[in-house]
């Protein structure tokens, strides 16, 4: 409350503007007004303001597809195999035909043989007979000439015998001649050869000499050259095998580099993800066959590996065919990514 | 909008009736005061200024330095309650992205938002927190509340009763501004007070 | 004669063809391995032959044409369209290998389709086009009312028969539609196939409604709504329409997330003075405080092992992406780029954390490799928000500005191409991905 100083100045006022005429009706109004608004119960805490917020409830429940699943099988493949299952059935079919129609061969011919036996046997048997007969009628006519032989030789014999005896002396008194000769001359002979011989060892000892001399220098020369051409060969070798390496590098790069752009790795690959491949070429570059030497576990990684191996219409392969046989014939691919975040 | 139970309303018309009774007509300018509140609610004399003058016009034995001090605090007092009128007129307050300080030049409006509730403990408020639309609607959410709560602090540090607020966060469900770029969005970065 | 110490001729041979051979192995190997660590970092092209129709078809898209589109909006397929394709097979006989090569097609899907008394059939395969075999051959019925889930049906096939991840293109996504009328706003919380097609609404509001919330087994949803005049966190049942309010305490009642369970679920609440996580008992309402800090908490989000949680905190100055691996454990963060990353969404796998990434003023989705903690912006887009993961991990859809309004946009979950959602009146914001159920 505040405290005022009061005025207690008198004042000539108008009757209405009366302090206490005034002062009554302000009271006046006052208590007019208070009770005018007064409300004698306490208020009520007014109600929340409502926003409306509306459910919307289904018209009708939603309908739960029924979905079944049949995996069909390949028609294609299916008429493949019934088409390999006829054909099968008629080799089959044709290759009995064919056994049997051989063994009725193999009949007749074994009939055809035994008949032909049969004749010959006779044949032999008639051949033998005449043979028997003739062979007795020599044998008789061999004893008669034998012993007419017989008896002229013995004749023969006695005559030669005498001749003999007189050649005989005749051939000592001769012989006993010669030798004394020949045996003058076998000195002489044996004395010559020994000085040849002698000169001839002597000779044959030089030669061996020289030519002893000669196999080594040769020898020496020969391993010269070997090893000389062993080295360049090596050399040539390792050129060339660095050559092909290099150019096989190449290849190899650009081989990895369309592999690369064929791959779509599935989304879900990691880098412990790997697949190996092994790829057979043709020496076009085209290729022959893929076949999978390790998979990933993973058969969309594996799949994807062995899709992007085979979209590649064209391996770019050398054309030199050697390098082509030892680099790009068959070589195996692994596809691992790295860096998978 | 005033809640009173019966019972204060009987003790405040009391009260009115003796003050009444002890104050002389010349204090006209306290009738003038007093009469800005609604009809039907009670009118204190606990005024902003506080400085009622008598006696000022006769002259009585007052010396005529004295009077112009008086007149001087009265024009002072006018002005300061005409000012606190204004500010009180701004009811939003703006924020800097992703913070929620209150800025220098809303602190004297606040002040003055205070002391009006302070003077009024009938008077509540309600303090709508917003964000603008970048960043994240949950994250946002919780940026307008810590918003409106550092204007409802604000408010109760400097008198104004914690029943009296309420807070809210709208967080970037309700711009003032439809459109994007800086100019909107530093108008949706803001504290609403909807006195009720 | 001469001497010679060292050995004679043919052991001097062999020793230096042992030498040579020792260094030269290597070089003459005969086999070469080539290692390919990375692929093509493009879409598969895929052929989505339109499928020969015999019998009344129902209105509407055409069965290839919806596979061709879920495909297509996976980010991970790049689907020829059909006036490319030089021929039109419906089934494996017709399919000339030669021909989808010459295109540059990896794979093939052909079909047909017949309908009879109110049943769709369809017969369809998939040939992969390099290796020339087939990959799926199989039928599938539905009603012809439910013409549309039998193609998701079939996207789902091809997508897991090539990627060997189950397809997600038959679950269900739930969002917010705002249209703003002279007479005020509408707020309006929709269902929708993943295409955004029969998009049904679940409730209508005056007020805002945010981020809902599948439950696991997805047959309800939780979401805030401000209904009352502020915000408090409602429970709906999907095929009944029943509504619980769970959470309307003072303050912040908001960011529902459900557990594994479906028993509880994680919420920011401010009643006890600021924005705190905690995990309620759907039960009984019982409430478990899970951080303690004056710092802004929220946004929770549970990790693929269902025990731990991501939240968007901002007690280091701005938001950032924390992890709390349980209940008990302390939060660590997880983003270190930028002045401002929020709203957390984890994947099944473990292995990223997804959230909006501000950089250079915009607002992009970006995640981070919790093992490296590399960071990688996914979207061009500028004013993105919410993001959330397909259930099968591969696929994020997310909130952005087009045009003045907010649009649903769908991508490969390592970034790429983006597929934007039909727009619809307004905006469109809060999208959601329902999980996989059988």
């Amino acid at each position: 409350m505040i405290g005022h100083e009061r005025d207690t100045g008198d004042k000539a006022q108008a009757p209405w503007k009366s302090p206490v005429a005034l002062s009554v009706f302000l009271h006046g109004l006052i208590l007019v007004v208070a009770l005018a608004g007064w409300s004698w119960t306490s208020p009520d805490n007014p109600p929340p303001p409502s926003i409306s917020a509306r459910l919307v409830t289904l018209a009708e429940p939603e309908p739960s597809p029924v979905v079944d699943t049949v995996d069909e099988p390949d028609r294609d493949q299916q008429r493949q195999k019934a088409q390999e299952e006829e054909q099968r059935r008629q080799e089959q079919e044709a290759e009995r035909r064919r056994q049997e129609e051989a063994r009725a061969e193999e009949a007749r011919q074994l009939q055809q043989q035994k008949e032909q036996e049969r004749k010959e046997q006779a044949e032999a048997e008639r051949e033998r007979e005449q043979q028997r007969i003739r062979e007795q009628q020599a044998a008789k006519e061999k004893a008669e000439a034998e012993a007419k032989e017989r008896a002229r030789q013995k004749a023969e014999a006695e005559r030669r015998e005498q001749e003999a005896a007189r050649q005989a002396a005749e051939e000592k008194r001769r012989a006993e001649e010669e030798q004394r000769r020949q045996e003058e001359a076998r000195k002489q002979r044996e004395e010559q050869e020994r000085l040849e011989a002698e000169r001839k060892r002597k000779e044959r000892e030089r030669q061996l000499r020289e030519s002893q001399l000669q196999a080594l220098a040769q020898e020496a020369a020969e391993q010269r050259e070997a090893e000389e051409r062993r080295h360049q060969e090596a050399a040539a070798a390792r050129a060339r095998q660095a050559q092909m390496l290099a150019e096989s590098e190449k290849y190899r790069a650009l081989i990895r580099d369309r592999l690369m752009k064929a791959w779509y790795p599935p989304a879900s690959a990691t880098s412990e993800m790997s697949t190996t491949l092994q790829i057979t070429l043709l020496p076009t570059g085209e290729l022959a066959s893929v076949t999978t030497v390790s998979g990933s576990g993973n058969t969309a990684f594996d799949n994807s590996a062995i899709s992007a191996a085979s979209s590649v219409g064209r391996y770019p392969v050398p054309e030199d065919q050697q390098l082509f046989e030892q680099y790009f014939r068959r070589f195996p691919i692994e596809f691992n990514p790295e860096n998978m975040q | 909008m005033m809640k009173f139970t019966a019972s204060q309303k009987a003790l405040a018309l009391i009260f009115s009736f003796g003050l009444v009774a002890g104050c002389s007509s010349t204090g006209d300018t306290m009738g003038e005061d007093g009469m800005e509140s609604a009809p039907g609610s009670e009118s204190t004399s606990g005024q902003e200024s506080g400085s009622t003058v008598f006696g000022g016009e006769d002259g009585s034995g007052v010396s005529s330095s004295e009077m112009t001090e008086q007149q001087r605090q009265e024009a002072e007092a006018r002005a300061e309650r005409a000012q606190a009128e204004a500010m009180r007129e701004i009811t939003t307050f703006y924020f800097d992205f992703d913070t929620a300080e209150i800025k220098q030049e809303a602190r004297d409006v606040l002040v003055a938002h205070a002391r009006f509730l302070r003077a009024n403990p009938g008077q509540d408020v309600r303090i709508e927190g917003h964000a603008d639309e970048r960043g994240t609607k949950g994250y946002n959410l919780a940026l307008g509340e810590r918003r409106a709560n550092a204007v409802q602090s604000f408010l109760v540090v400097n008198g104004a009763a914690r029943g009296q607020t309420e807070t809210v966060s709208y967080g970037e469900e309700k711009p003032a501004v439809m459109s994007s770029g800086e100019s909107a969005w530093a108008q949706n970065r803001r504290v609403e007070l909807i006195f009720q | 004669m001469k001497n010679r110490s060292n050995p004679s001729g043919p052991r001097h041979a062999l020793l230096v063809v042992m030498m040579l051979s020792l260094f030269a192995a290597p070089v003459l190997g005969d086999e070469l391995l080539i290692r390919i660590t990375q692929g093509a970092d493009a879409a598969i092209p895929i052929s989505v032959v339109p499928f020969s129709e015999s019998g009344q078809m129902p209105q509407g898209d055409k069965i290839s044409r919806i596979v061709q589109s879920d495909l297509a909006m996976s980010g991970e397929f790049n689907p020829l369209a059909p006036e490319k394709m030089l021929s039109l097979p419906s089934e494996g006989s017709e399919v000339f290998f030669r021909d989808w090569r010459l295109l540059g097609q990896r794979y093939v899907l052909v079909g047909q389709v017949n309908s009879a008394g109110g049943t769709l059939q369809a017969q369809y395969e998939l040939y992969d086009v390099s290796q020339e075999k087939r990959l799926v051959g199989a039928t599938a019925s539905a009603p012809v009312s439910a013409s549309r889930s039998l193609a998701h049906h079939i996207s789902d096939r091809v997508y897991e028969a090539i990627t060997g991840v189950p397809g997600a293109f038959s679950t269900k996504l739930a969002y917010v539609t705002l249209e703003r009328r002279a007479d005020g706003s509408l707020y309006r919380l929709q269902v929708s196939d993943v295409d955004g097609k029969r998009a049904r609404v679940r409730l209508e509001s005056d007020e805002p409604i945010l981020s809902p919330a599948w439950s696991p087994d997805a047959k309800k949803l939780a979401y805030v709504s401000f209904e009352t005049g502020k915000p408090a966190i409602y429970v709906h049942e999907l095929s009944s329409g029943e509504r619980q309010r769970v959470a309307d305490f003072q303050g912040l009642n908001s960011a529902p997330a459900w557990s594994d369970d479906g028993r509880s679920l994680l919420m920011t609440l401010s009643k006890d003075g600021n924005a705190e996580i905690y995990r309620m008992s759907l039960a009984n309402g019982d409430l478990k405080r899970l951080t303690d800090h004056w710092s802004i908490d929220t946004e929770p989000a549970y990790d693929h092992t269902g025990e731990g949680f991501f939240f968007t905190s901002d007690r280091s100055g701005g938001p950032q992406v924390y992890h709390q691996a349980s209940d008990s454990a302390g939060p660590r963060r997880i983003t270190f780029g930028g002045r401002y990353n929020a709203a957390p969404r984890a994947d099944s796998s473990g292995d990223y954390v997804y959230y909006v990434h501000q950089r250079a003023g915009a607002f992009h989705i970006a995640r981070t490799h919790l093992e490296t903690g590399t960071e990688t912006v996914l979207t061009r887009t500028e004013s993105d928000e919410s993001p959330s993961i397909s259930p099968n991990g591969r696929m994020l859809i997310y909130a952005t500005e087009s045009g003045g309004n907010s649009v649903l946009t769908v991508i490969a979950v390592d970034g790429g191409a983006a597929y934007s959602l039909p727009a619809s009146r307004g905006d469109v914001r809060d999208p959601t991905w329902s999980p996989i159920v059988q």
